[in-house]
């Protein structure tokens, strides 16, 4: 077999190395112990004992156990026993919000999908709408009102604020401040004009640790107006990130996640696609997206801009403010990548974008803005709307409340949600401020690192739980509707809020109509009330676009203001990155088990942070991976271990937040290391200063990087637009073999419904949204780190990931991966007891009732995609964690083998709509938890013999490819082949 | 030399031969019956909170089935009805009958009566009532003659073996719509020609693939 014309693509650093302990991990097909029980009993002992205690207890079991079945009393109209039905509602996120439609069975919502009509989701998701649901859910929330920490009534609380409430009444909220989360609601909004009305003197901060601050301030400089802003990444075809990462961790990343693939997306019609630049200090998935990725260190980011914004100016581009600003010391290279990015910008004026992500400071937003406005960027791929009802986080704020609290001028603290001790500016000392304040009410879901501060804590409902309202990133305004009764009590922060203002209580649902019956001033209120409450949204509220006037002379002394020689980090002297985890984003779902296991969509980490540098920097210092390192930064220190990423910028190491918490929850207390331990307020992203040096001591951390890998093979095939040009059908050409041919006689599956999926690896981002919807729709347990360290993870849908290239400046590609569906399925051959057969709609079931686990299925699978339960995960959960279960899949148990169904409870319900109204499945009709949920719509799944299937058009594309097809296995499942679009003035890496 | 083993242990392999297979073959007909759901199953007749009789409501006064099972046409559940469905009647008829003082008590307390489950397949089964009953398969083919019983016992045996039978030859089961939950419901003379000509209006694919009922 000859593999001609692929890239020699690598999954990890061990594996290019080829080291012994690689070799030997590979040629074991369960990773080293798996097979060993997990405790100190060996295999024979258990079997002795089992085949003891069976003699003993065998036909005791032999009762039929009783069921019971329990109706209603009074039946709700609208519910139908077995029938899912599903409410449209919002799920607020820092200033913005993400529509979703939840699916619920029988009053107990069990799935987030997003909402169509939503511009924040188009029926997409991301891995944390997916995962909230599990959250709703979690048993370590709180239920109880506590004083001092101890269990009070909510009545009590009431009491005691009546009291309170007057005397601050009187002195007009002088001695009062509030703390919240940013939000973008319009009742929050209308609670906190009264919150200031009633107490004019007060203090009110809003503040989050990972928030747009610099974006807005950014706006601010450049126009004078606080301004967001919307990109549509579908109209340019020409796109810069500055340390952007777009397609994940900053805001509103669905709806640009699906406008950047369809930028990408080639057919027939269409046979071109946008490039992307990417210049950021630590790889992203956005990196890996790119056609061109710089590595260059945070702090230098600003430079490469200005350099950009001169290099325009050279070119022609009318960019008063640049007159006079020195050009930036730049290396070779980097002055060649932006001299060849101001071209193609230059030819693509108004139909580009430069982006800048929320971790830059603002005077890069500005000059961004500037920039976009020149080439006439601005109202076509990036647009800037004035956001409403916004309390935007403002460090200045939290500063000027910590400063009013040290004075002894606050004797009352009202904390509205977030974590503010465990993620606040470590030189701020917030926790120790608290102890000065006479009362503070903390109003959260858990009893975290805040609530053990506060005198106060008022347990909060989980939004899906409450009502309420907010605005997504473009304004629309958005509604946010309960599927559940509270499960623990608890009020919504509206209904705190309105509380403490009033000192009366009112539901929550009566606080947020009456805000809407302003939103919806005229007549016939409550029609179109009800048609908010269905759609979830209102329509055609999304703000208007500003008119842009930039100021340049302010641009220009902001510029001149900037260093031109920037000093280089070094190893004595390296930068510290402070980095949004895609798993826990800032720490708030630190608690929540599928986020923990999800492996980052870089590192491939579980249940852990790591301090990443470049292979160079960790050669420097001596460390290698799991080594624990002592970093220190402004006299403050934090030990963590190393991962070794290739493609972070040298002498730059990045930490991710939202780990190392202290009161999350049984999942996430001491998980990982609290990078928040370092961050200051005046850097809270990136800073020079940081020494690294080694403790001897190592930790070990849990990677799904290397399991199941598939020796080298081209597995990912890619190339650039020009080859496609040439030859479109260059990815089947990667592979030769000799004619297949099967021994069995095949079977025709030429009738009926026959199911295939295909999945364009130009469109997949590698986020991890489908494993974490996969994980929702199919039951699939969490298994824990070290169950993961064992190479027991459980995800049906795995997302490989591969660097390509030299090691120091390598590109990534991702793939995800589920059970391939093949028709000569490998694993049917070897089932002893025909567990795994194939139906005729050319599904390869898997029979968990027939699995007796000999492993056998999973040893020949060519892909290593089938999960074997190592143990009961299931038997322990708690009653509330039971309750996100979908009904209509298996709960599976010890010893059974399981794997991807192509989501057959959901086939099996469009077949039963479909025979009621007698009528075909139509296309689209039939969607996959991962197709739904994949935010660039990479999946296409359906009745591949259908020929104006979208998924039979998918696999006529010449892109298209079987992963290991040269096995003659056949899979269902086949890959359309990626493309890059470099730039040829740029030589390949 | 003395024999070391008496003569009669000249037959002992012969009888343990014998035997033993005899031994076996008891067994495993023993297990196979007496394990089987036709033995284990059939018949149960669990007591049920509320002495309410199938006989009497089905039978005697003819209520259709679906006047309390009333999503069975249309969710894969066919649904013990709310208590609200007993009072509906209840409120006038029998209003102070000891034998519904449960009903009554579930009434005024909101508290749901806990009936006994008679008919339980597996958890890893999905039946869907609604692809049956609007597909010509009456209810009597699994449940039996509900309408003669005062409590309800299981007819059938409910094992897969038993769905497959069915799945692979439903002619014989199959009947007019209207006829569904008729429990007195004879096949007519031409029932070959009747299921056939309905297969094909149906579009009449019953599965037999494990992926039709596991998930």
């Amino acid at each position: 077999m000859n593999h001609s014309g692929g890239q020699k693509h690598w999954r990890s650093l061990e594996q290019l190395a080829d080291t012994a302990e690689f070799r030997q991990f590979l040629h074991r097909e369960f990773p080293q112990g798996a097979s060993e029980m997990d405790n100190s009993w060996s295999r024979r002992n258990f079997l002795a004992l089992m085949g003891a205690s069976l003699a003993l207890a065998g036909l005791t079991g032999c009762r039929r156990p009783e069921e019971k079945i329990v109706p209603y009393v009074q039946a709700p109209e609208e519910v139908i026993p077995g029938i899912a039905q599903r409410y449209a509602t919002s799920m607020p996120f820092g200033a913005g919000a993400y529509g979703l439609v939840v699916e619920s069975h029988e009053g107990r919502p069990t799935k987030i999908e997003g909402n169509p009509l939503h511009p924040s989701s188009r029926g997409a998701s991301n891995a944390f709408m997916q995962a909230a649901i599990l959250d709703l859910y979690d048993p370590d929330r709180s239920r109880h009102v506590l004083h001092k920490g101890h269990q009070k009534s909510w009545d009590d609380f009431v009491t005691f604020w009546r009291e309170q409430r007057s005397s601050h009444v009187d002195d007009r909220g002088a001695s009062l401040a509030v703390l919240c989360e940013p939000f973008s609601s319009p009742t929050m909004a209308r609670l906190k004009r009264e919150f200031l009305n009633t107490f004019p003197n007060s203090l009110w901060a809003a503040y989050a640790p990972v928030t747009d601050e610099s974006i807005f301030d950014g706006t601010k400089l450049a126009t004078g107006e606080l301004l967001s802003p919307v990109y549509h990444f579908d109209q340019a075809d020409i796109i810069v990130s500055l340390d952007a990462d777009f397609l994940l961790t900053e805001s509103d990343n669905v709806a640009n996640a699906r406008a950047f693939a369809n930028g990408r997306r080639i057919d027939l019609q269409r046979v071109d696609m946008n490039r992307l630049y990417v210049a950021e200090s630590g790889y992203t998935v956005t990196g890996a997206m790119a056609d061109h990725q710089l590595r260059v260190q945070s702090s230098r980011i600003i430079a490469v801009a200005i350099a950009l914004a001169s290099e325009l100016a050279a070119q022609g581009l009318q960019l008063d403010y640049m007159r006079g600003i020195p050009q930036p010391d730049l290396s070779a290279d980097q002055l060649s990548w932006v001299k060849a990015i101001a071209r193609d910008l230059m030819q693509a004026r108004s139909r580009a974008v430069i982006v800048a992500g929320r971790r830059q400071p603002a005077v890069l937003h500005a000059l961004v803005m500037a920039m976009n406005a020149a080439l006439g960027n601005i109202g076509r791929a990036v647009s800037y709307v004035s956001p409403k009802d916004l309390a935007p986080s403002n460090t200045a704020d939290l500063a000027r409340l910590s400063a009013a609290i040290k004075s002894g001028r606050i004797s009352t603290l009202i904390v509205l949600g977030g974590h503010p001790v465990y993620s606040s500016p470590v030189d701020l000392n917030l926790p120790e401020s608290l102890k000065q304040v006479e009362t503070v009410v903390h109003c959260g879901t858990h009893v975290d690192e805040t609530a053990q501060q506060a005198s106060w804590h008022l347990p909060e409902t989980h939004f899906l739980e409450s009502w309420g309202d907010a605005r997504a990133a473009d304004g629309t305004a958005s509604v946010v509707q309960p599927l559940i009764e509270p499960l623990y009590g608890g009020r919504t922060a509206a209904e705190m809020l309105q509380f403490i203002v009033t000192g009366n209580e009112v539901r929550g649902y009566e606080i947020v109509r009456d805000t809407w019956k302003a939103l919806l001033a005229g007549a016939d209120f409550e029609k179109r009330w009800r048609a908010v409450l269905h759609d979830g949204l209102l329509e055609n509220s999304a703000a208007p676009s500003a008119t842009i006037t930039i100021r340049h002379q302010e641009i220009h002394d902001l510029l001149s203001q900037q260093p031109s020689e920037f000093k280089d980090a070094g190893i004595s002297n390296l930068e510290v990155n402070f980095a949004v985890s895609p798993s826990m984003f800032d720490g708030r779902f630190a608690n929540n088990g599928w986020l923990q296991e999800l492996p980052d969509p870089v590192t491939k980490l579980t249940w852990d942070n790591a301090t990443l540098m470049s292979p160079k920097t960790a050669n420097e210092l001596g460390v290698g991976n799991g080594d624990v390192v002592s970093l220190t930064y402004r006299g403050r220190a934090l030990e963590i271990p190393v991962w070794i990423v290739p493609g972070q910028a040298d002498y730059s190491v990045s930490l991710e937040l939202g780990y190392g918490r202290s009161f999350a929850g049984q999942v996430g207390n001491g998980v990982g290391f609290n990078a928040y331990a370092l961050r200051t307020s005046d850097a809270p992203y990136f800073d020079s200063g940081l020494a690294i040096s080694r403790t001897g001591r190592t930790y070990e951390l849990a990677t799904t990087q290397e399991h199941g890998s598939m020796e080298g093979r081209p597995l990912i095939r890619e190339g650039t637009l020009d080859e496609y040009r040439k030859n479109p059908r260059f990815a089947q050409e990667m592979v030769e073999h000799p004619p297949l041919v099967s021994l069995w006689k095949d079977r025709a599956y030429n009738e009926g419904y026959q199911w295939g999926m295909a999945i364009d690896l130009n469109a997949c981002i590698g986020c991890g949204a489908c494993t974490i919807a996969c994980q929702s729709e199919n039951n699939i347990p969490i298994v824990g780190k070290t169950q993961v360290r064992k190479g027991r993870e459980m995800h049906w849908i795995r997302v490989d990931r591969y660097f390509e290239g030299d090691v120091d400046n390598p590109r990534m590609a991702h793939q995800p991966v589920p059970c391939q569906h093949c028709e000569n399925a490998p694993c049917e051959q070897v089932c002893p007891v025909a567990a795994t057969v194939h139906d005729k709609e050319g599904l390869n079931t898997m029979v968990y009732n027939r699995c007796i686990g000999t492993r056998y299925c999973s040893n020949n699978c060519p892909y290593k995609v089938r999960r074997f339960n190592f143990f009961n995960y299931t038997k322990d959960y708690h009653e509330t964690i039971a309750m996100a279960q979908n009904p209509d899949v298996t709960v599976r148990s010890r010893g059974v083998m399981e794997k991807c169904t192509y989501c057959v409870q959901r086939i099996n319900e469009a077949r039963r709509t479909a025979k009621r109204e007698d009528r075909q499945i139509t296309d689209g009709e039939l969607l996959t938890a991962c197709q739904q949920a994949c935010p660039a719509q990479a999946i296409t799944f359906g009745n591949i013999i259908a020929p104006d299937s979208q998924v039979a058009k998918a696999k006529a594309d010449s892109r298209n490819y079987h992963l290991l097809g040269e096995l003659n296995v056949r899979p269902r499942t086949s890959y359309l082949a990626r493309l890059r679009n470099p730039n040829s003035e740029l030589s390949e890496a | 030399m003395p024999q070391t083993f008496p003569r009669w242990t000249n037959a002992l392999p012969a009888i343990v031969g014998v035997g033993g297979s005899v031994l076996v073959a008891a067994s495993a007909l023993a297990f196979w019956y007496y394990g089987s759901p036709r033995y284990t199953d059939v018949g149960y007749r669990p007591k049920q909170p509320v002495p309410y009789s199938h006989k009497l409501h089905a039978g005697d006064l003819g209520i259709d089935c679906r006047y309390c099972h009333t999503t069975v046409e249309v969710s894969p559940s066919a649904s013990v009805p709310p208590t609200q469905t007993c009072m509906n009647c209840h409120k006038l008829i029998l209003p102070e009958s000891e034998r519904l003082l449960p009903v009554r008590e579930s009434w005024a307390s909101g508290r749901p009566i806990q009936w006994t489950r008679v008919h339980k397949l597996p958890d890893y089964v999905y039946f869907d009532h609604s692809a049956h009953v609007t597909r010509g398969i009456g209810c009597v083919s699994c449940h039996g003659n509900i309408a003669e019983m005062e409590v309800v016992a299981q007819q059938q045996p409910l094992n897969m073996g038993w769905c497959l039978d069915c799945h692979r030859n439903p002619d014989p089961h199959l009947r007019p719509l209207q006829e569904i939950t008729n429990m007195k419901w004879v096949p007519p003379q031409d029932q070959a020609q009747f299921a056939a000509l309905s297969k094909k209006d149906w579009r009449l694919s019953p599965p037999v693939d494990c992926s039709g009922c596991h998930r």
